[in-house]
C-alpha cells in the first residue's frame, strides 16, 4: 500500500497558481525528499500534506485514506519545523508529551513513550531542560522526539537542518537517516540543499515553479537527469553546459557556438546540425593530450580532498574538479578532455534530455 | 616582565576614564535625565510634604519645605471625611473585576485577529483600531443615556462594562501586534499536536505573552483606578463613588483643608504605585519585548 499518494494536487493563492497539478507516489516506509529552489512550492506542498494549507484541487491520501478535509491532528502525521517550534515555557519532556496529553493519555503512558523517544535520540539527560537551555542540535532533536512520540504514519520535515551550522548539519543528517532506518516510517522531507537530498533520500522529487521536474532515486537523477534544470540543480559543483551543434554522425564532434570543437564518442540520433546543449559534470573533465580543448585557468579553490578549478573555454566559464595534487596557477593554459561516455545531451529548445 | 600588566592596566584605566570624561552626549543625557526626574518628582514631594503638615504650616511655609512636625492625623481625618472605607472598596471591586476580565477578553480577541484567518479579519481589526480613536468625552452623554436605559446607573456593571468597552481596543491593538510576532509554526505545531484554538491560546500563547500582559495590567490598573470623568457621570450615588470621586469631598466652596486633601491624594495614588512597583520589571520587558531577537 502506498504510504502517501499525491494526485493532481493544485494550489492557488488568489489568482496566483503556485502548484500546478503535482502527482507523487511515496511507498510505505520510503524516505522521500522534495527538493527545489526557493519559491518552487515544496514547503507549500508539505504544508498541504500536513493540513496547514487548503488544497485547491486534487487529492492527498495517507495510507489509502483521503485526507483533504481532515484536520492536521486527524491525519496521522507529525511535523518537524525549520525553527523547531518548541513551546518555550515547557520542558523538553513536556514538549514531547504534549500531543499525548491533549489526546487524553495517562501520565504513566506519556512518561513511557517520552522515555522511549528520548532513549532513541539520546535526550534522557536533557528532559527537564527548557528549550532556551538547549543548543540548536538538541532543540532539533527534541522536535524530532515530539514527532516520534506520536508514532505517526508519516513524518514531515520542513527544512529541519537549515538553522544548524555546517558541522552539526552533517551529524544530524546521519542521525535522521539512522532514525529512518530504525523506525521505517514514511518520511517526506523538504530541503533546498541538494546534498541533503542526495545523501538521505530513497526517492527525490525535484520541483520547479510548482511542477515536478523529475522523480527518482538519487543516483538515477544524478546519472540521467531528465532536463537541464534537474541536471544543473543536482550535484555540487553544478554540471557545466556548452552550447553547440553536432557535426558528422559517424565521428561526432560538438562544434561549440564559441568556436572550439570537442570530439565525442557518441551522439543522439538525428542530432546532426541540431542546436544542442552538452552537459558535463566537473569530475568528468580531465587533463587532455594534444587533442584536448584549450582552456585558461581562472580561479583555484582547494578543498583538501579535491580542488575546484574555474576554467575558461572560449570565454565560457566551466568548473573542473581535480582529485589529484597538481600545480596550477591563474591564467595558466591547459588542455582539457571530457569523459565522453558521461556527457549528457539536451535539446536547446525543449531543454529535455536526448539519449544517445 | 611584572611591570607589563600593571602598565597595561593603568593605560586601560586611563583610556576608560578619558572616554567617560570626554563623552558630551552622555553628560547631556544625564543632565536631561536629572531635569526630567526633578520635574516628575516635584508634585510627589509637594503632595507628600503637604499631607503631613498642619493647616497652619501649609499656609505659613513653602510648598517644598519639609514639615517640622508630622501631622499624621490628616490621614485618619481624610479617611473618614472622604468616606474612604466605602470608596476604597468600590475602587477595589471595580478594578479587580475590570482589569483581568478586560485583559482576558482583549487577549482572546487579539489571538483570533492575529492567528485565525478569516475574510473579515482585516475589517474587524480596523473596527477595533477605530475604537482607539474615539475620545470617551465625546461619548459621555450617549453613554449615560445607554447605561440609564439598561437601568445600570449607580451599579458596578454600569461602570465596569463601559470601562471594558473603552479599554479593550488599545489592548487588542497592542496584543495583536505581539501575537503577530510569534512564529506561526508554534501554533501550527500545536494544531498538529491536537490542540484547538482555545488550548493554543491558553497553553501556548498566554504564557509567552506574560510580560506584555503584565505591562498592560499596570497601565490598565492605573488608568482604571484613577478614572474620574466616566465614574462621575455613571456613579451618582455617593455610596457607589470610587476614590477619585471621594477626593471631591475635600474641595468645598468655602473651605479647603490642603493637608487632608493631599493625604487623601497620597492614599488614592498609593495602591497604583504599589502595583506598579510589583510589576515594573515585567513592565519594562513587556514594553521592549520583540524589539530584539530573543
Amino acid at each position: 500500500m502506498s504510504g502517501l499518494s499525491i494526485g493532481n494536487v493544485k494550489k492557488s493563492f488568489g489568482a496566483v497558481d503556485v502548484i500546478h497539478g503535482v502527482d507523487v507516489e511515496i511507498a510505505d516506509g520510503e524516505f522521500a525528499i522534495l527538493v527545489g529552489p526557493s519559491g518552487c512550492g515544496k514547503s507549500t506542498l508539505l504544508r498541504m500534506i500536513a493540513g496547514l494549507e487548503d488544497i485547491t484541487g486534487g487529492q492527498i491520501r495517507i495510507n489509502g485514506r483521503v485526507v483533504n478535509d481532515l484536520q492536521p491532528k486527524d491525519r496521522d502525521i507529525a511535523m518537524v519545523f525549520q525553527n523547531y517550534a518548541l513551546y518555550s515555557q515547557m520542558t523538553a519532556s513536556q514538549n514531547m508529551g504534549f500531543a499525548l496529553e491533549l489526546a487524553g493519555a495517562k501520565r504513566p503512558e506519556i512518561d513511557k513513550k517520552v522515555g522511549e523517544a528520548a532513549a532513541i535520540l539520546g535526550l534522557q539527560p536533557l528532559l527537564d531542560r527548557k528549550p532556551a537551555q538547549l543548543s540548536g542540535g538538541q532543540r532539533q532533536r527534541v522536535a524530532m522526539g515530539r514527532a516520534i512520540v506520536r508514532d505517526p504514519k508519516v513524518f514531515l520535515f520542513d527544512e529541519p537542518l537549515s538553522n544548524l551550522d555546517a558541522k552539526l548539519r552533517v551529524k544530524m543528517r546521519a542521525e535522521i537517516k539512522a532514525l529512518h532506518q530504525r523506525l521505517k516510517t514514511t518520511i517526506v522531507y523538504v530541503t533546498h540543499d541538494q546534498i541533503e537530498a542526495m545523501t538521505m533520500a530513497d526517492k527525490i522529487v525535484v520541483l520547479h515553479g510548482g511542477r515536478v521536474e523529475q522523480i527518482g532515486s538519487p543516483l538515477e537523477l544524478y546519472d540521467k537527469p531528465r532536463n537541464i534544470f534537474v541536471a544543473g540543480f543536482l550535484g555540487s559543483p553544478a554540471m557545466n553546459f556548452l552550447e553547440g551543434t553536432i557535426e558528422d554522425a559517424a565521428n561526432p564532434v560538438l562544434a561549440m557556438t564559441s568556436g572550439s570543437r570537442v570530439k565525442l564518442s557518441r551522439a543522439p540520433a538525428n542530432s546532426v546540425n541540431r542546436p544542442l546543449t552538452l552537459g558535463i559534470r566537473p569530475e568528468d573533465i580531465a587533463f587532455g593530450g594534444e587533442s584536448g580543448v584549450d582552456a585558461v585557468v581562472k580561479v583555484i579553490e582547494p578543498t583538501g580532498s579535491e580542488t575546484h578549478v574555474a576554467v575558461e573555454i572560449d570565454g565560457k566559464e566551466l568548473t573542473w574538479v581535480v582529485r589529484e595534487r597538481v600545480e596550477l596557477a591563474p591564467e595558466q593554459r591547459v588542455k582539457l578532455s571530457f569523459e565522453t561516455s558521461k556527457v549528457h545531451f539536451f535539446d536547446q529548445q525543449t531543454q529535455q534530455r536526448l539519449d544517445a | 616582565m611584572t611591570a607589563m600588566p600593571t602598565n597595561h592596566a593603568a593605560v586601560h584605566l586611563e583610556v576608560q576614564l578619558s572616554s567617560i570624561k570626554r563623552d558630551p552626549v552622555l553628560i547631556g543625557l544625564w543632565i536631561a535625565l536629572v531635569a526630567v526626574a526633578l520635574v516628575w518628582v516635584a508634585p510627589f514631594v509637594f503632595i507628600v510634604f503637604t499631607s503631613l503638615k498642619t493647616p497652619a504650616a501649609v499656609t505659613s511655609t513653602g510648598a517644598f519645605v519639609p514639615p517640622t512636625e508630622l501631622a499624621f492625623e490628616n490621614y485618619s481625618a481624610a479617611w473618614s471625611r472622604g468616606n474612604f472605607a466605602n470608596s476604597f472598596l468600590n475602587s477595589v471591586i471595580i478594578t479587580v473585576i475590570k482589569v483581568p476580565l478586560g485583559l482576558f477578553l482583549s487577549a482572546m480577541a487579539a489571538y483570533a485577529l492575529a492567528k485565525i484567518r478569516l475574510k473579515i479579519t482585516k475589517a474587524l481589526l480596523l473596527l477595533v483600531v477605530f475604537g482607539t480613536m474615539i475620545p470617551f468625552q465625546v461619548m459621555l452623554a450617549p453613554l449615560f443615556t445607554l447605561v440609564n436605559s439598561f437601568g445600570l446607573i449607580d451599579t458596578y456593571p454600569g461602570v465596569i462594562l463601559p470601562y471594558i468597552a473603552f479599554g479593550v481596543p488599545y489592548q487588542v491593538f497592542i496584543l495583536h501586534g505581539f501575537f503577530r510576532g510569534i512564529p506561526k509554526e508554534l501554533s501550527e505545531a500545536a494544531l498538529i499536536d491536537g490542540a484547538n484554538h482555545f488550548t493554543i491560546f491558553r497553553r501556548i500563547f498566554l504564557p509567552v505573552c506574560l510580560p506584555v500582559l503584565a505591562a498592560l495590567l499596570i497601565l490598565d490598573f492605573v488608568s482604571t483606578w484613577n478614572e474620574f470623568a466616566m465614574a462621575l457621570v455613571l456613579l451618582q450615588d455617593q455610596r457607589m463613588w470610587t476614590l477619585p470621586l471621594g477626593l471631591m469631598s475635600f474641595q468645598g466652596q468655602f473651605s479647603s483643608n490642603y493637608g487632608q486633601l493631599n493625604a487623601a491624594i497620597v492614599m488614592t495614588v498609593l495602591p497604583a504605585t504599589i502595583v506598579y512597583l510589583i510589576f515594573q520589571r515585567y513592565f519594562v520587558s513587556g514594553l521592549t519585548s520583540g524589539a530584539v531577537k530573543g
